[in-house]
């Protein structure tokens, strides 16, 4: 075993000049401009859903959407901040209110719309769209937020890969009722918080092994 | 230390003084640690050098195992080198230290735990000292091994044995007791360690 002042000898010869992380929030920000870079992009190769007006001028709609989107917000924040050595880990409860409200929306509509559920006119056969939809913001979001919080993999990384799943799920989910079309709530369900939840459950699992994988690139 | 202060509050005074101390050594690390992140290396070696002692007495509190502590202050400085671009110096340099310490030591403790679950420790009980008293069990075993095979020896080879080592005689003292002449004791000596190294030497592979 080598000995601590030797240690510190290697350590102290290896150190270059580091650059500063930005403030966490700052850097969450950025993370989240580049969800809205994703979701322009996919508004301009995928079409709007056809009903969008429509739905905007619906009240459960709109806080559905603001809930997820700012759900999506805070989680992010809310990583970036974990992901510092020393910031509360209270942090973790930030995207809590949102995510609440979020939850009822979508359990209102489906409570609303529960009669309109018959086995006959279920919609699915949509589902490639909808899967593809999921993958194509999903996949380089979580990537990008792997990436930005890498050091987080020394630390914290179970507390931050759940948040980040979170952030990643909701800005998805969002993604997916602006553009997709979705008239029974059952599937909004399944589809937005379905993968909400495999998004945490994924993070929470596997984000030591992910962030430590990550980290020695 | 003032005298003065004592005789108010001692107690009181030694916490102020030791906050204020360590305040003050927190701004000096602050300083080093913004130094470092810029390149300067031996503001660095001089903070690695002064936390390393404190990483100690923290990891020393929490970790069970002395041979342990050691690791675990390494593993802190480590993982302080590898995420110090995370260190903001407008924020205070001693909650990102010991929140980092803390984390790398109970890791450290769970690695350790899942290890130690399929390990026995070596108490003192187990440890055998170079002292021959210490591994009693061990020779009485083997002596009575030896003085099994003493016992399976010919009439003539057991008795030279038992004379000339056993009781220490010399080669007079042994021919004067047992009435053999030196050379057939001195032959029945020879012939006799052979034999035990064969019995005792065949006992080992075998086991």
């Amino acid at each position: 075993m080598i000995t601590t002042p030797d240690l510190i000898e290697s350590l102290v010869a290896n150190s270059p000049p580091v650059r500063r992380l930005r403030p966490p929030v700052a850097r969450a920000l950025g993370w989240l401009l580049f969800a809205a870079l994703m979701l322009a992009l996919l508004a301009v190769s995928h079409d709007l859903r056809p009903d969008l007006a429509l739905r905007l001028q619906q009240p459960e709609f709109v806080i559905g959407i603001a809930a997820s989107l700012a759900t999506g917000v805070l989680a992010a924040i809310a990583s970036f901040l974990l992901s510092i050595p020393d910031r509360s880990r209270v942090w973790l409860l930030l995207p809590l209110p949102a995510l609440f409200v979020w939850v009822s929306t979508i359990g209102y509509g489906c409570l609303v719309n529960w009669v309109s559920l018959q086995p006959g006119n279920m919609p699915f056969g949509d589902e490639a769209g909808c899967f593809a939809l999921l993958v194509l913001t999903g996949v380089p979001l979580s990537l990008a937020m792997l990436i930005m919080l890498r050091h987080a993999a020394l630390l914290a990384p179970t507390r931050v890969a759940i948040s980040g799943g979170l952030a990643v799920a909701a800005v998805t989910a969002t993604a997916l009722s602006i553009f997709h079309n979705h008239d029974a709530s059952a599937i909004i369900l399944i589809w937005n918080f379905g993968t909400a939840v495999l998004l945490v459950a994924l993070g929470g699992l596997t984000g030591r092994r992910i962030f430590s994988w990550i980290a020695q690139r | 230390m003032s005298s003065g202060q004592s005789s108010r509050g001692p107690a009181l005074s030694l916490v102020k003084e030791r906050s204020a101390a360590r305040s003050a050594h927190e701004l000096d690390w602050s300083i080093y640690m913004a130094r470092a992140q810029d390149g300067d290396r031996e503001a660095y070696r001089r903070l690695l050098e002064e936390i390393t002692p404190y990483l100690r007495s923290l990891a020393t509190r929490r970790v069970p195992n002395r041979s342990d502590v050691e690791d675990a202050v390494q593993d802190a400085l480590v993982t302080i080198h590898a995420v110090r671009h995370t260190y903001d110096p407008a924020r205070p340099f001693g909650p990102w230290l010991v929140a980092i310490a803390n984390r790398r030591i109970v890791d450290g403790l769970r690695r350790r735990g899942r290890t130690g679950a399929r390990e026995t420790p070596l108490d003192a009980e187990h440890e055998t000292f170079a002292a021959p008293e210490a591994n009693y069990h061990e020779a009485a075993s083997e002596a009575r091994a030896l003085r099994e095979a003493v016992e399976r020896l010919p009439l003539g080879q057991r008795e030279a044995v038992r004379l000339l080592k056993l009781k220490e005689m010399s080669l007079k003292e042994a021919a004067a007791v047992s009435g053999m002449t030196v050379a057939a004791l001195k032959v029945a000596t020879h012939r006799a360690l052979k034999t035990l190294r064969k019995m005792l030497g065949r006992q080992d592979r075998r086991t």
